[in-house]
């Protein structure tokens, strides 16, 4: 996926901070997730799977959505940005990581137990719900995070030296 | 951004193939196949007890909205990959969500039905056996989604052409921004870009291509002017929606681009007016009508009198692409494929930039002209004297809307054939017309402008062989126009800042030559739609070329042109340009 995206010219631009952004907009989005989590008890019954405090659980969460915020805004670079189309990136990343997490990791870590009946419904409409709401909220927390035109890092690289060798996305200038 | 998506088109096929399912469920469940039923799943699991008067309408709007969340995907990420019918298309990405449902979300679903909290799995709870009928409707009903959804999910931009948008200009917005004026053409060399905004028409005259739709220009024009602004540009190529603002004779929707308008005056910058730009509206047919000239001509003088302070015009933008777009290779507008067609499309269009002009100068004596011209060059690739002459054909027929719009001779066998489709007489009067002082030529670079001749007389883009200096040279020994270097990007995003500095390079050392060069252009501002099919296709493919993406994020070459721009514009060779300040005067 990375590479079709790239390829097309959807590296994040020479102003862009993804990572940074991404990190951020992780985090935020949990704010709707924990709430489903609450309400559906999965909180409860995912910090008995884990053996872990809730609290210790929601900071956990908050910790590997940060990654996984970071990664997504990397992953999709320029279509994260996108305004209207966000909330589904956002959403079909959510999906993944509940597939990935929730459905594979998650009986891996904690001996084969796994949330059922509202605590599994929960657990999925988090995910989604964080997801989407990530992907909405990306392209807002972004935006103020843009290095300058005319002052970001990059400047120089692009300049007349830019002649010789092709622009490598994010790592710069390509020899 | 992956693709231009329409939205309410792509959510109402995901509902439509999602209807389409339960139908067909609920048809095979009375005549007592069993079959798995989606909508009880998804409702049961909102109401797990309550009665179907709850459940149903809950799991068919679930099912709905699940269905409208597939085909969004499915409109971003699937459509128009595969060179198949649009129904095939659906049929095939339905084997994702298929899949998914077999392997994950129905095993889920039954976790999820559990009246626990935790239950134990191993790797087994990921093979549900499900019995052959179940697992047969499952792929029926995702199959029923595809195809519902391929077939419906098609041509996600432009529109037809009896049917445009009513006002899709957006309303000015109060925006606090930093305060600045309209620079006023001072004789500085013109550092531009533009708003790509072709409005040809494919499949046979019913649909409209509008490249500033589908970029979303109507929506965000005060946001493309203020990053041209932002960037440093001092010039930006113009064209008005000729389609939607030319409603007939002497019927005129400026509404739509007043304001549009007000900002260019009032803060910049300084805009180049592109009147016609490979389209024509549908009232004036195509480009076969003798009396385009006339309408447009007429079109020029409302125009000039209504925004009396533009100075710059392309009355007509690259004639030879479009005659020969529209009449020779049978792409856009009439659809031809003959040199009859082609030739009557040339002088029509050479007639109607001439009459544009006549217009414009009435109003505005000092107006000054940018012809914008496709610049091509055709290689021979071996000494066989039929291809060889398939070249030289080429060679000459790249000339004759420039050679009628700016009176210079045509070859000798060009003039034979203008004798043969009976157009010497015109062409006569094309040649005895004086052309105005204040002409640029403008000509257009891309890396397929050079084509190879093959041994099969195809012509194959040939990439930058000779470059823009060679090519532009060739150019400037046959009008000796002043001239500027109007169009150029490049596909490949990642390469665009290399051939913004090498198109930059090129300028200089015809400058450096003696040619009197007034201007340099990326083209342009945003990335663009399509252009990988010529407009033919109506996929909504991005093609990366604009200085910013379609969310209006910078592109590497946007920063690049902006250092280009901050390292040269108060050179004393280019913030005093001789040839252009002679224009002005």
């Amino acid at each position: 996926m990375a590479g079709f995206l790239s390829a097309h010219g959807y590296d994040p631009g020479p102003t862009q901070r993804p990572l940074l952004a991404g990190a951020i907009s992780g985090v935020l989005a949990t704010v709707p997730a924990i709430a489903l989590l609450h309400a559906f008890g999965s909180l409860r019954v995912e910090a008995g799977i884990l053996r872990l405090p809730e609290s210790l659980t929601v900071a956990a969460g908050c910790l590997v959505m940060a990654v996984a915020g970071a990664t997504y805004a990397r992953l999709f670079g320029r279509a994260a940005n996108q305004v209207r189309g966000g909330w589904l990136f956002g959403m079909a990343f959510g999906f993944a990581l509940w597939a990935a997490g929730a459905v594979l990791v998650l009986p891996l870590v904690s001996g084969g137990q796994v949330p059922a009946g509202e605590a599994a419904i929960g657990v999925f409409l988090s995910l989604v719900a964080w997801g989407a709401a990530l992907g909405a909220i990306h392209p807002f927390v972004h935006r103020p995070l843009h290095e300058r035109l005319d002052s970001g890092s990059h400047r120089d690289a692009l300049g007349p030296g830019a002649a010789t060798r092709k622009w490598d996305g994010p790592r710069g200038p390509r020899s | 951004m992956l693709k231009v998506v329409a939205f309410r088109k792509a959510i109402f096929a995901g509902a439509a193939g999602a209807l389409a399912w339960d139908v067909a469920a609920r048809a095979l469940a009375l005549s007592g196949v069993p079959v798995f039923d989606l909508v009880r799943q998804l409702g049961t699991l909102a109401f797990p007890n309550g009665s179907a008067a709850l459940w149903w309408p809950a799991g068919v709007v679930a099912h709905l909205a699940v269905g409208a969340g597939w085909a969004l995907f499915y409109a971003y990420f699937f459509w128009a990959r595969l060179r198949w019918p649009p129904a095939l298309q659906g049929l095939a990405f339905a084997a994702l969500p298929a899949l998914l449902a077999i392997f994950l979300m129905v095993p889920q679903l039954q976790l999820m039905h559990l009246g626990q909290d935790v239950v134990q799995v191993d790797w087994r709870s990921f093979v549900v056996a499900l019995e052959p009928p179940i697992l047969a409707t499952i792929v029926l009903g995702h199959a029923l989604f595809g195809l519902t959804v391929g077939a419906i999910y098609t041509r996600p931009v432009g529109y037809r052409v009896g049917s445009p948008p009513g006002s899709p200009y957006a309303p000015r917005r109060r925006r606090r921004m930093a305060q600045t004026t309209r620079r006023q053409a001072d004789g500085a060399f013109m550092f531009a870009t533009g708003i790509e905004c072709s409005y040809p028409t494919v499949d046979s005259g019913r649909w409209r291509r509008d490249e500033m739709a589908s970029m979303r220009h109507y929506e965000l024009w005060q946001l493309d002017f203020e990053l041209a602004r932002e960037l440093g540009v001092t010039h930006l190529r113009y064209g008005p929606p000729l389609h939607l603002t030319y409603e007939g004779p002497g019927r005129y929707r400026w509404d739509l681009i007043d304001e549009a308008m007000a900002e260019l005056e009032a803060l910049g910058p300084e805009p180049m007016l592109d009147l016609c730009h490979f389209g024509v509206p549908s009232w004036l047919g195509n480009f076969q009508n003798p009396d385009v000239g006339e309408a447009l001509a007429e079109y020029a003088t409302v125009f000039a009198r209504r925004y009396p302070w533009v100075r710059f015009y392309t009355p007509v933008n690259e004639m030879y692409v479009c005659a020969r777009m529209s009449a020779l290779d049978g792409v856009w507008n009439e659809q031809l494929c003959d040199e009859t067609a082609f030739i009557t499309a040339s002088f029509n269009l050479a007639a109607a930039s001439v009459a544009m002009t006549d217009a414009l100068l009435a109003q505005r004596p000092d107006a000054i002209f940018v012809n914008s011209e496709s610049s091509e060059f055709y290689q021979p690739c071996c000494p066989d004297p039929a291809i060889r002459e398939s070249a030289d054909i080429e060679n000459e027929r790249r000339f004759l809307p420039l050679d009628l719009l700016y009176a210079h001779e045509v070859s000798e066998r060009m003039l034979a054939t203008l004798t043969g489709c009976g157009r010497v007489e015109e062409y006569r009067r094309f040649l005895a017309r004086e052309v105005p002082r204040r002409t640029i030529l403008g000509v257009d670079y891309y890396e397929w402008n050079e084509k190879l001749v093959d041994q099969d007389g195809r012509k194959r883009a040939l990439g930058e062989l000779f470059g823009w200096y060679v090519i532009a040279s060739q150019y400037w020994q046959r009008y000796r126009r002043p001239m500027m270097h109007t169009e150029t990007n490049r596909i490949d995003a990642s390469d665009a800042p290399r051939w913004l500095w090498r198109q930059w390079h090129n300028v200089q050392l015809l400058r450096g030559a003696g040619v009197p060069l007034v201007g340099f252009t990326w083209y342009s501002l945003t990335d663009q739609i399509d252009w990988g099919s010529a407009l033919v296709e109506a996929r909504g493919a991005v093609d990366p070329v604009g200085l910013f993406d379609l969310n209006r994020d910078p592109r590497a070459v946007g920063l690049a042109y902006m250092h280009l721009i901050e390292m040269h514009r108060d050179q004393p060779e280019y913030r005093h340009c001789r040839a252009l300040k002679e224009l002005l005067d």
